[in-house]
């Protein structure tokens, strides 16, 4: 009863705050907590009922975990988990140091028409599809009319057949990631760089600091909180693979499947012929249980070593 | 200097909450309504039926739909709420809409999109044995009895197919104007390697245009009659103990791709083939020889018209039934339907009357075409924007004739119909359940492997054997033994 009255005289004292939070917590609700209700479907063999969803899931029969099986029957569940986890990987080390690189030459450009200028033309491929993407690379790639082939031609190389060689694509698919994404994550860096107090500066100035050791020892140092957030994050989607990527830029070339199948790619290979739901929950469960796990394993990592960098 | 900051701050949260609101709108369903018409007044309800079919949304749909309901609602007080869905989407729309129980009454499926045996197994259809044979004999006396026989699942039909073209013909299709330029003869070819000189000549003379022009879908004709489409089990065609065999370990595999890889190095096929889905920009600007399809009556008449240049064929094989061909097309009854019988009552006139089947195909007389004779019309200029897939709306014999089709075009149909040989699966589905995740493994090796072999695009000296070792890996023998089982339970039961 007690408890009870204090929660209510803790919502009436924060009620302001508490309606601020009400649309996030809402949106949280029905678009994350209540479907997270259908990941039964995981573990049942789904069969439609006319009485519509829920009865569908009520009276499909339980099958243990016999929807997970599919991922791990061949020796492709090792090919996808790697191909997975190491662009994730790359995309991540490689991707936070061009974009807090990018981030500290921007802020440090004196011309900040320039600097603009840059910076917009960097954070434009964010917001292609990547469909569009996929189109560009086939326009250097073709193997009848791309640029690099003509290129290739002009010098008399011989030409390369992109879309069936495999050797090439960890770096194809590296290279056109971190184009689209570095722009974005760089405004992020940026706009806390932006942040930093400028008296940090000055009186590193005073103190004869050149502009090296400036970034080193201010900079850096102060983007590690924001930096920690967003790596933490990315760890946390390390078992998602960007769809679009891998299915769209290598044009679904079979022969390449070796370095661009990744667990998203493969299910939806698996199932769109089938259409069984249960493996493709099944399938998601997996993914968000392994990265609810890193989540929390790299979260407490990181509270050893800096508590105030930890998410929670 | 906080002012910049704030800006920034400012700046980022505007940019984050732009992109939180855009990938919303993405994500919201786009099956919404899409002018639900009904042409009923209120003193005796009509009951409104909702029909999901295939094919590119129509400008004037909602017009039409308005039209066919009043007709409909005088016939039999019904109403129908026609909503499309394009071709590449459907499957997977309807997958989603199927399993969450959205209200639908009447759907299409076939062999091709939105699978019919497989969901006709998940319980997505109602059952229908009972409702043909008392709201649908129109339909029995109107089909030909094939047609209802090798849709049969399970012993039971879940769906009406539409009276077309019954068996599958593959057919070399040509672009008739190089052939003339060249004075090239198709009558000798039949075989892929008899293609050849056809081929060497015009990569000879013509160095823009693609000699054969395939997509990544491609495979060369074999003689199998293959259990799933696109996946290695399969029986010859000419089968006498029904043995199901691994199409990677006949010598009828290895010598059709090696022609394909001869093909391919000698550059008679675009080196993109495996990445390529559509070779529509060659066809219509003439920059092809030769291709293969499945052909129908006056095929011929439709592709030349579409292309905008002669187009003429030869036959590649003989006309098979088949499973896939008998299913091309087919509208089922909703297993969540509330309103059964009417949904049958109107597929029964859908495919018996032609007034409705008209309006359904080609629009509102007056407004998108003009009757030119009985049975015969002619497209106003109207006419693109109803231009509905007349194969997937039920019986086809009954649209009226075009301007240039011949006066016997029903009758050279069925003709072509009675022609078919059986295919030696012909009524027999395979109940993949016990073997659902050997499937799924399967389905990812043959989409590692499937294109670039069947295209030639590599060697099939070693690729053979690597795919057919990862398919055994996947558990193809597996499926080929339950396969087996199946189908010999299939066998004794129909003595065969």
């Amino acid at each position: 009863m007690k408890m009870l009255g204090g929660f209510f005289k803790d919502v009436v004292k924060n009620k302001v705050l508490l309606f601020m939070v009400l649309p996030g917590a809402l949106w949280f609700l029905f678009f994350s907590y209540i479907p997270m209700l259908g990941t039964v479907i995981a573990f049942k063999e789904y069969r439609f009922s006319r009485d519509g969803f829920w009865a569908s899931i009520v009276n499909s029969k339980w099958v243990g975990l016999d929807n997970f099986q599919f991922l791990f029957s061949t020796n492709d569940a090792y090919v996808i988990t790697r191909n997975t986890l190491l662009y994730n990987v790359a995309f991540i080390v490689i991707g936070l140091v061009l974009s807090v690189v990018m981030a500290v030459v921007l802020s440090e450009l004196v011309n900040k028409k320039l600097a603009k200028i840059y910076q917009t033309g960097m954070f434009l491929p964010y917001f292609l599809s990547w469909v569009i993407v996929g189109y560009f690379a086939f326009s250097f790639l073709s193997s009848q009319r791309g640029m690099l082939n003509q290129v290739f031609s002009y010098f008399g190389w011989e030409s390369v057949q992109w879309y069936s060689d495999p050797k090439f694509w960890p770096y194809i698919i590296i290279f056109v990631y971190l184009w689209k994404a570095v722009g974005y994550n760089s405004v992020v860096y940026l706009a806390s760089i932006m942040g930093i107090d400028k008296s940090l500066y000055e009186a590193a100035m005073i103190d004869g600091a050149n502009k090296w050791q400036q970034i080193r020892s201010i900079t850096i140092p102060m983007l590690s909180p924001i930096i920690t957030i967003m790596t933490l994050l990315a760890v946390g989607k390390i078992f998602y693979a960007d769809f679009g990527l891998f299915y769209q830029v290598p044009r679904d070339s079979g022969t390449l499947y070796s370095v661009t199948n990744v667990i998203d790619t493969y299910v939806y290979r698996g199932l769109k012929t089938t259409g069984e739901i249960g493996m493709s929950t099944a399938a998601g469960l997996y993914q968000s249980l392994v990265g609810f796990a890193l989540v929390i394993t790299s979260n407490a990592i990181v509270r050893k070593f800096n508590r105030d960098g930890a998410l929670f | 200097m906080s002012n910049k900051r704030k800006s920034y701050s400012l700046m980022l949260a505007m940019l984050l909450a732009v992109t939180l609101v855009v990938s919303a709108c993405g994500s919201k369903s786009n099956n919404e309504s899409n002018g639900s018409a009904n042409g009923g007044d209120a003193s005796e309800p009509a009951t409104e039926l909702i029909w999901y079919t295939i094919g590119a949304p129509q400008k004037d749909l909602a017009l039409v739909n308005e039209e066919i309901n009043k007709y409909t609602k005088e016939k039999i007080n019904a109403t129908v709420d026609i909503k499309m869905i394009d071709y590449g989407d459907y499957t997977q729309k309807m997958q989603v809409m199927a399993a969450s129980g959205e209200p639908m009454d009447i759907l299409f499926t076939s062999s091709w999109a939105f699978d019919y045996v497989q969901n006709a197994r998940k319980g997505a259809f109602m059952e229908i044995d009972e409702l043909l044979e008392k709201y649908g004999q129109g339909i029995k006396e109107t089909l030909n009895p094939a047609f209802l026989e090798g849709s049969k699942v399970d012993g039971h039909n879940y769906g009406i197919p539409a009276n077309k073209e019954l068996p599958a013909q593959e057919v070399w299709r040509f672009n008739d104007e190089l052939l003339k330029k060249y004075n090239l003869d198709i009558k000798s070819v039949r075989s892929m390697e008899s293609l050849e000189p056809l081929l060497k000549t015009v990569k000879e003379n013509e160095p823009e245009v693609t000699p054969l022009a395939l997509v990544k879908d491609f495979m060369p004709l074999m003689p199998f009659d293959y259990v799933i489409e696109k996946l290695p089990m399969a029986v010859y065609l000419d089968t006498k103990d029904y043995k199901v065999v691994n199409i990677f370990e006949t010598p009828e595999l290895k010598s059709a791709l090696d022609t394909m890889r001869k093909y391919y190095q000698a550059g008679y096929i675009s080196p993109e083939v495996a990445t390529t889905t559509t070779v529509e920009d060659l066809n219509k600007s003439g920059r092809w020889l030769a291709d293969r399809a499945t052909t129908q009556p006056f095929a011929e008449n439709l592709w030349s018209a579409s292309y905008g240049h002669p187009v003429s064929t030869t036959p590649a094989g003989d006309a098979y039934i088949f499973n896939w061909s008998v299913m091309g097309s087919m509208q089922a009854i909703s297993a969540n339907s509330e309103h059964p019988e009417k949904a049958m009552e109107f597929l029964n006139l859908l495919n018996t009357d032609p007034v409705l089947r008209n309006m359904v195909d080609s629009g509102i007389e007056g407004v998108h075409y003009e009757k030119i004779g009985d049975n015969r019309m002619k497209n106003l200029p109207d006419a693109g924007n109803y231009d509905m897939p007349t194969f997937a709306l039920g019986n086809i014999m009954l649209t009226y004739l075009n301007e240039n089709d011949p006066e016997d075009k029903w009758e050279v149909f069925k003709e072509f119909n009675e022609s078919g040989i059986d295919a030696p699966l012909l009524g027999f589905n395979f109940d993949a359940t016990k073997v659902s995740k050997e499937i799924a493994a399967v389905q990812n090796v043959k989409e590692e492997y499937w294109a670039s072999l069947m295209t030639g695009t590599v060697d099939p000296e070693d690729y053979i054997a690597k795919a057919n070792e990862k398919f055994k890996a996947a558990g193809l023998d597996t499926v080929i033994a339950e396969v087996q089982a199946q189908l010999d339970a299939w066998r004794a039961a129909n003595h065969k």
